[in-house]
């Protein structure tokens, strides 16, 4: 950790503070709002969306717990984010390694052709993913999604990626060559374990899309016992009515899980670096 | 163990164990039709359909069995069967379409099934003819007709009297009067909207306006006809005068949500809306009146209509599966669980029942499907996608004054597809 | 300095970009591949295909509607890039020094994140209404007037913007994990020598981060291209398209079954989206993943 800010000017203290308060209200703004109206009912938030309830209607948490099925969507949706999250940082950070500090033909070329993959629309994708999916028989199985979140992460992961392993000294891969360590031992031994920071951040990017993740979801598989919690939650909605004080306890609930992954993760891992800093 | 190793070795595990399920299939010569079903949840078909799909199961236990696949988020369920078709794959065995100039595209596909030789005799005799005949496109039936509406205005008649409006307006003068003692009382006459890709409530507006000036096929002239000129004319001005504030760029949930709390008098919707918890609730639920609008043009009495949902099933060259898919649409669409249907949920159907209800709200609206002479449909349903999302988005500019009617008009024409 | 010959660990290498690769194809290839080809057709949704050639690009580019939404789309890339990526790296410069409960404060504003965007775009849009919403009741406690954002042609889009480039969660971590990765022993030199806190940020910390900040403007102004999910909800693209991005726009041609006229504008979005990454990398530098710690 830097030595905190040594500014004598009370103008400057005070602009940096308020700079950080205004921007956490709008972050959790539509937290609270989201918490508050979800032990309200429907006519209150259609007669006043900002008020408070007359009652706390944890009625609403009740129904979402009873929703049928909650603990396998819950399962599910853990499934797919774990699994995409592991299949995603172990291609990535794989192919990051070698496009970031090995030199072969292509490498360029490759690398420009993963990243670009942030440019596409994936709402465009729907035909052919369900295409994909059917014809390989992984419709309506968790695999397909697990595959396809993994795989939309790539360019992101390997832009991340890519660029924390880089900025990793040479002098700490050449150290180890002479201790005899071969190809596979450098990228395990050294570049994987230090680049720890980005295979985190990019790891959480993938566990959130994939929690998250409703039209490929709901696109690639039917029957319940394939659905995620974000299908789940679209049982408060149906052709006319949107029971949306209902949505909010469960989205509510929804939210736990990454949230808690989140802290967990990059709270812990980042801590742990920052007590050592990188030793140059 | 190295965390790469490890961590390689979760994932396989992980991905092992996702995929033996796939491994186990079902041993049975169980005939299976799946329906990735909308009623569902909290719609108002949902019990009686669960009833309908039970009873039928449960007598074909062993041979036939419909499995229904929830799907309560309807534009989802539209993106699916329309990416599923473009894939080549039907949805399932049973799905529901809405018919409209766009969707009817999906005749010349492969994957519905044709019911022309199917739907004969007594089975035929129980639909209602005009429902049938606007599903038939090219001598082909690939869907049946099921649920239909009308979409007539719905009044507040509390309201109305409170600001001394004895009657239900029959005249465009009635009307405009009402409108303006509803304004001087405080309130705002209606909520209409231009947002979501329909501008629902204004849209069904505007189709009984156009049908008025222009007739029941006023939906085959260009848009920039007279009568729909004449139409956007009337919507501006009730945009500007008469409507609440959060009208442009207002969706059907902020629509629906100021009748429902009162604070409008007007509204419109089909007949699954009085079926609805919430509005049941409200304080001047026993007040509603549904009438058709005064008709501002020269053509009166025509009831803008629908069809709702219809029926199709996925084509298949297996003929048990076919002939299993027909018994279950006959027994959908028996007269008596028609009735049924009809009787939960206040939703009408293309088939006659002889259901005559006795909830006072669903009845009006049997009366009023009883009482019509013309129908004609509304404007998404004529013109189809497109056209009609043009209508919503320029119809937020019309109400501003950054277009004109006739620019509107010609805007809106440019995307119907002829 | 390495040589560049054929590299001995070349089929090693060719193992670990195997899997990437396989992914990748499947994924992103055959589906623009896919795209590419259907974008020369007439594709109504149904089985059949025609060639129509470039009927598709000319009727979308002659359309008014689709140029405004690849002027929304470049005007969300330069908002994301230019306001929401600065307005992340102060938040990471400011939180990388520890102020109190600064950990606290890393978890909050990525929260926003891992909700649901629905949810989130619900509150907005209840924000912005024009009767009962907070921004107009804030607005008419300063005797402002209030207005109806998200239904005026000429608010929608800078409202939904306005909101959004203050989301800076995502790549707040980003540059935070960047600044906090760059080694002590630089700021102790520094110190040293006298240096305040604006003089260390300017002369060490900023060129440290430049890597990670060309970074997260580039990835900023691929996701502006790309747009569609927080306008969706909000306005549906209007009112009178006034709000529409290509994405928007390639959707609801799905939804009108146009699904080859989808297709091309899924074309000319990656297209442009490419030509603007290019343009913003060759003006503030490459991004080169060999260079390691730059000076």
């Amino acid at each position: 950790m830097r030595r905190p800010f040594g500014l004598t000017t009370a103008i400057a203290k005070l602009a940096k503070w308020v700079f950080l308060l205004f921007m956490l209200a709008v972050a959790l703004l539509p937290l609270l709002w989201l918490l508050v109206n979800s032990v309200r009912t429907n006519l209150e938030l259609q007669v006043s969306p900002f008020g408070l309830p007359a009652r706390p209607a944890f009625e609403n948490y009740r129904n979402a717990v009873a929703m049928t099925n909650l603990p396998m969507l819950f399962a599910n949706s853990i499934v797919v984010a774990v699994a995409s999250v592991l299949v995603n940082i172990a291609v990535a950070s794989m192919a990051g390694f070698v496009l970031s500090r090995e030199s072969f033909k292509g490498r360029r070329a490759i690398h420009t052709l993963l990243t670009a993959g942030i440019l596409v629309p994936i709402i465009s994708f729907m035909v052919p993913y369900f295409t994909l999916v059917t014809k390989t028989g992984l419709y309506d199985k968790l695999a397909a999604l697990v595959l396809v979140d993994a795989s939309i992460n790539i360019p992101v992961s390997i832009f991340l990626v890519t660029s924390f392993m880089a900025s990793i000294p040479k002098e700490l891969e050449e150290a180890a060559i002479i201790d005899g360590c071969g190809f596979a031992q450098r990228f395990v031994k050294i570049i994987f374990p230090l680049s720890r920071s980005g295979l985190v951040t990019a790891g959480t990017f993938c566990f959130i899309y994939a929690w998250n993740e409703f039209i490929m979801a709901m696109l690639l598989t039917s029957s319940v016992s394939s659905r995620t919690i974000q299908l789940g939650i679209r049982f408060f909605t149906s052709q006319f009515i949107t029971d949306y004080t209902g949505m909010f306890a469960a989205i509510t609930l929804s939210i736990i899980p990454s949230v808690a992954a989140y802290v967990f993760l990059h709270d812990k891992i980042i801590a742990g670096l920052t007590a050592g800093a990188v030793k140059g | 163990m190295t965390v790469k190793a490890s961590s390689r070795v979760i994932a396989i595990a992980v991905l092992a164990l996702l995929l033996v399920p796939s491994f186990m299939s079902a041993q049975t010569k169980e005939l299976v039709l799946k329906w990735p079903c909308i009623w569902v949840g909290k719609d108002s078909k949902a019990p009686a359909i669960t009833e309908i799909v039970d009873a039928f199961n449960a007598a074909n236990a062993g041979k036939i069995k419909v499995e229904i696949e929830p799907q309560p988020d309807y534009n989802a369920y539209e993106q699916k069967v329309r990416t599923s078709i473009a894939a080549g794959q039907a949805p399932g065995s049973i799905f529901t379409v809405k018919l409209n100039a766009t969707t009817k595209e999906f005749y010349n596909s492969n994957l519905l099934m044709d019911f022309s030789a199917d739907l004969v005799g007594v089975w035929k005799a129980s639909f209602d003819s005009n429902a049938v005949a606007q599903s038939t496109i090219n001598k082909k039936l690939k869907t049946l007709p099921f649920e239909t509406g009308v979409l007539p205005i719905w009044y507040n008649t509390d309201m109305l009297k409170k600001a001394g409006v004895t009657s239900i307006p029959t005249t465009p003068n009635e009307f405009w009067a009402a409108m303006d003692k509803l304004k001087a009382s405080g309130v705002y006459p209606m909520s209409q909207m231009s947002g979501d890709t329909n501008a629902w409530t204004s849209m069904i507006w505007f189709s009984h306006f156009a049908v008025s000036f222009g007739g029941a096929d006023v939906w085959s002239k260009p848009f920039t006809d007279k009568a729909f000129v004449e139409s956007a004319k009337l919507m501006k001005r009730i945009f500007e005068t008469y409507t609440t504030p959060d009208a442009v760029g207002a969706g059907a949930g902020v629509s629906g949500g100021h009748f429902l709390a009162g604070r409008t008098a007007l509204f419109s919707n089909g007949p699954w809306y009085a079926g609805r918890a919430d509005l049941r609730a409200t304080p001047f639920f026993n007040t509603i009146v549904i009438a058709l609008p005064p008709s501002m043009g020269p053509n009166k009495g025509i009831s803008v209509s629908r069809l709702q949902a219809n029926i199709a099933a996925g084509e298949t060259t297996d003929k048990a599966l076919r002939t299993a898919i027909i018994a279950f649409l006959q027994y959908l669409t028996s007269t008596d669980n028609i009735r049924k249907l009809a009787a939960s949920s206040g939703a009408m159907f293309a088939v006659n029942s002889g259901y005559i209800p006795l909830d006072p709200l669903q009845k009006q609206f049997y009366d009023l499907v009883a009482s019509s002479k013309t129908t004609a449909n509304d404007l998404e349903v004529a013109l189809g996608a497109e056209a009609t999302l043009e209508f919503a988005q320029q119809l937020g500019a019309l109400a501003l004054s950054k277009v004109t009617p006739e620019e509107f008009c010609a805007l809106v024409e440019k995307r119907i597809d002829r | 300095m390495m040589k560049k010959r054929g590299n001995p660990n070349g089929w090693k290498i060719a193992l670990f970009l195997a899997p990437v690769l396989l992914l990748f194809g499947a994924f992103f290839l055959y589906p623009i591949i896919f795209t590419a080809w259907t974008s020369l057709m007439k594709w109504r949704g149904i089985g059949t295909m025609s060639f129509n050639w470039f009927q598709n690009y000319a009727k979308l580019l002659s359309d008014e509607t689709f140029r405004l939404s690849i002027r929304n789309n470049v005007i969300w890339a330069l908002a994301l890039g230019f306001i929401q990526v600065p307005l992340a790296a102060l938040a990471a410069l400011i939180l990388a020094r520890g102020p109190r409960g600064w950990r606290l404060l890393r978890t909050l504003y990525y929260l926003p994140n891992v909700i649901s965007t629905v949810a989130l775009a619900m509150v907005w849009v209840a924000m912005y209404n024009a009767q009962y919403g907070a921004i107009n009741g804030i607005l008419k406690a300063f005797g402002l007037q209030g207005r109806n954002w998200l239904g005026d042609p000429s608010t929608a889009l800078a409202a939904i913007a306005g909101q959004s480039v203050l989301y800076i969660g995502y790549f707040m971590i980003v540059i935070l994990a960047g600044a906090m990765n760059i080694p002590l022993e630089l700021y102790e030199a520094a110190k040293i020598d006298g240096a305040n806190v604006l003089q260390e940020e300017m002369r060490i910390t900023l060129p440290m981060l430049r890597g990670t900040l060309v970074t997260s403007v580039t990835l900023a102004m691929a996701y502006g291209m790309r747009h569609f999910e927080a306008t969706f909800l909000m306005t549906g693209g209007g009112p009178a398209y006034a709000s529409s991005t290509m994405g928007i726009a390639l959707f609801l041609k799905m939804d009108a079954l146009r699904y080859g006229e989808a297709s091309a504008a899924g074309m000319i979005l990656i297209l442009l989206g490419t030509l603007v990454i290019v343009l913003i990398r060759r003006l503030l530098g490459r991004d080169d993943p060999m260079s390691g710690t730059t000076g």
